[in-house]
C-alpha cells in the first residue's frame, strides 16, 4: 500500500500527526471513487448514509432503533437514491448497532438482493467513516468533505473467496480473522491497513509485537482504549 | 506492570495499574455517547494530566477501534483459535461472554455462498 506525501487534512492547531491526516485523507478520497463492486455515487452515499444515521435523533433523543429499517420511514432514505434499500438499511444499523448484528440479520440483507462481495464492500467504507467521522467529532473538527464521485463503473476485482468461517466469504489467507473479515474485497483491506497503521498499530505488530510503545502511547495505554471501546459496542471478538 | 481490568470496565473503577487508565477510557465513553460537553471535559481532563499529544492519539485509537469491531460484527468474524482458551480470563472479567456478538471458534462452514459476482 501506498500513501501520498503528508497533507494537511485537518486545518487545526491540535498536534495531529502529518501520517495520520495524510491516512484520513486518503480514505476520504477514495469514499467517492469507484469501488470494486460499487459506484464512486454509491460509496458516497454509503458515507453520507453513515453520517446520517449517526446524526438522527428521535423523539426520545436516542438512535433509530436497531429494529426499525430507515427506509421504510419517510424522509431518511431517497427511496430514488443511489443506494438499494437493503443497502441503506444495512449501513444505519452497523453504524448505530454494530453488537446486535445476527446471522439471519445478515442473511436477511443478502436476501433482499446485495451480493455478499458488495455487502462486504459496504461494511468496510461503512467501518472506515465511523472511524474518520468519530475522530473529527471528537476533536470538534469539521468531518471531511466528499468530493465529487467519480465516474466509472466498478472495478469488479475481488479476490477468489468462499465462505469458509464468517459469513461473508473471505480470501484464503493465514491471518487473524479480523483481518481476513474483508480479504474477499483486497481494496477494503487495504483501507483497513492504512488507518490502523496511522491509529493503532501496524497490523503485522498486533500480535507479533505486545510491548512496544506507539506515538505518545505506550501499548498498555493503548490496550485499555481498544478494550474500551470495544466493549462499549458489545463487541465480543 | 501489574495492569487489571477496572479501566476495560469503565472509568469509574480506577487506572487498572495504566497510567491515565481512567481518564483514557473516560475518552472512549464520551466518543461513545457522543455528548459534545462531557466529550470536551474528557479532552481537557486527559490534556491536563498527559498532554494534547497524547489525547490526540488516544481519541484516534478509540476511533480505530469503532472501525475494528464494526468489520468484526459486521461480517460474522469467529474468535481466533488460538485465543479462545488464552482470553477466558479476560472475557470473565470483562463481562463479555453474554454478548449477542459472540462468536466462538468453530469448524468451516459450507461453502454456501460463493464469490458470485
Amino acid at each position: 500500500m501506498s500513501i501520498a506525501a503528508p497533507q494537511r487534512t485537518y486545518d487545526t492547531g491540535l498536534p495531529i500527526r502529518d501520517d495520520l491526516g495524510a491516512a484520513h485523507g486518503e480514505i476520504a478520497a477514495r469514499w467517492s471513487r469507484p469501488g470494486t463492486w460499487w459506484t464512486g455515487e454509491q460509496r458516497a452515499e454509503i458515507v453520507r448514509q453513515v453520517r446520517a444515521a449517526r446524526d438522527h435523533r428521535t423523539d426520545d433523543g436516542g438512535a433509530l432503533p436497531p429494529w426499525v429499517q430507515p427506509s421504510g420511514i419517510e424522509g431518511l432514505v431517497d427511496a430514488d437514491g443511489p443506494l438499494p434499500a437493503a443497502a441503506a438499511d444495512a449501513v444505519w444499523r452497523i453504524t448505530n448497532h454494530p453488537g446486535t448484528l445476527t446471522e439471519d440479520w445478515y442473511q436477511s440483507i443478502i436476501d433482499r438482493g446485495v451480493d455478499p462481495l458488495a455487502y462486504v464492500e459496504l461494511v468496510g467504507l461503512v467501518a472506515q467513516s465511523n472511524c474518520v467521522d468519530r475522530f473529527a467529532d471528537a476533536l470538534e473538527l469539521p468531518r471531511i468533505e466528499l468530493d465529487e464521485p467519480a465516474d466509472g463503473p466498478p472495478g469488479r476485482e475481488g479476490a477468489p473467496a468462499a465462505v469458509k468461517y464468517h459469513w461473508v466469504p473471505t480470501a484464503d489467507i493465514k491471518m487473524p480473522n479480523v483481518i481476513k473479515a474483508l480479504s474477499a474485497v483486497p481494496a477494503e483491506n487495504e483501507a483497513l491497513f492504512i488507518l490502523s497503521d496511522a491509529q493503532y498499530v501496524p497490523m503485522e505488530r498486533v500480535r507479533g509485537d505486545v510491548v512496544s510503545d506507539r506515538n505518545s502511547l505506550t501499548r498498555p495505554q493503548i490496550e485499555v482504549l481498544a478494550a474500551r471501546t470495544s466493549k462499549l459496542n458489545e463487541c465480543f471478538y | 506492570m501489574d495492569v487489571s481490568y477496572e479501566a476495560v470496565n469503565g472509568s469509574d473503577g480506577g487506572d487498572g495499574g495504566v497510567p491515565h487508565g481512567a481518564l483514557l477510557a473516560r475518552i472512549a465513553e464520551a466518543m461513545w455517547e457522543g455528548d459534545a460537553t462531557e466529550m470536551a471535559a474528557a479532552r481537557a481532563a486527559l490534556t491536563d494530566a498527559a498532554g494534547a499529544d497524547v489525547m490526540v492519539d488516544a481519541v484516534a485509537v478509540s476511533a480505530n477501534f469503532h472501525m475494528m469491531t464494526r468489520v468484526a460484527d459486521g461480517t460474522g468474524t469467529p474468535l481466533d483459535p488460538g485465543t479462545y482458551d488464552m482470553s477466558a480470563p479476560v472475557r470473565e472479567a470483562c463481562d463479555l461472554n453474554g454478548f449477542v456478538s459472540r462468536r466462538d471458534p468453530q469448524g468451516e462452514r459450507q461453502t454456501a455462498q460463493g464469490a458470485s459476482n
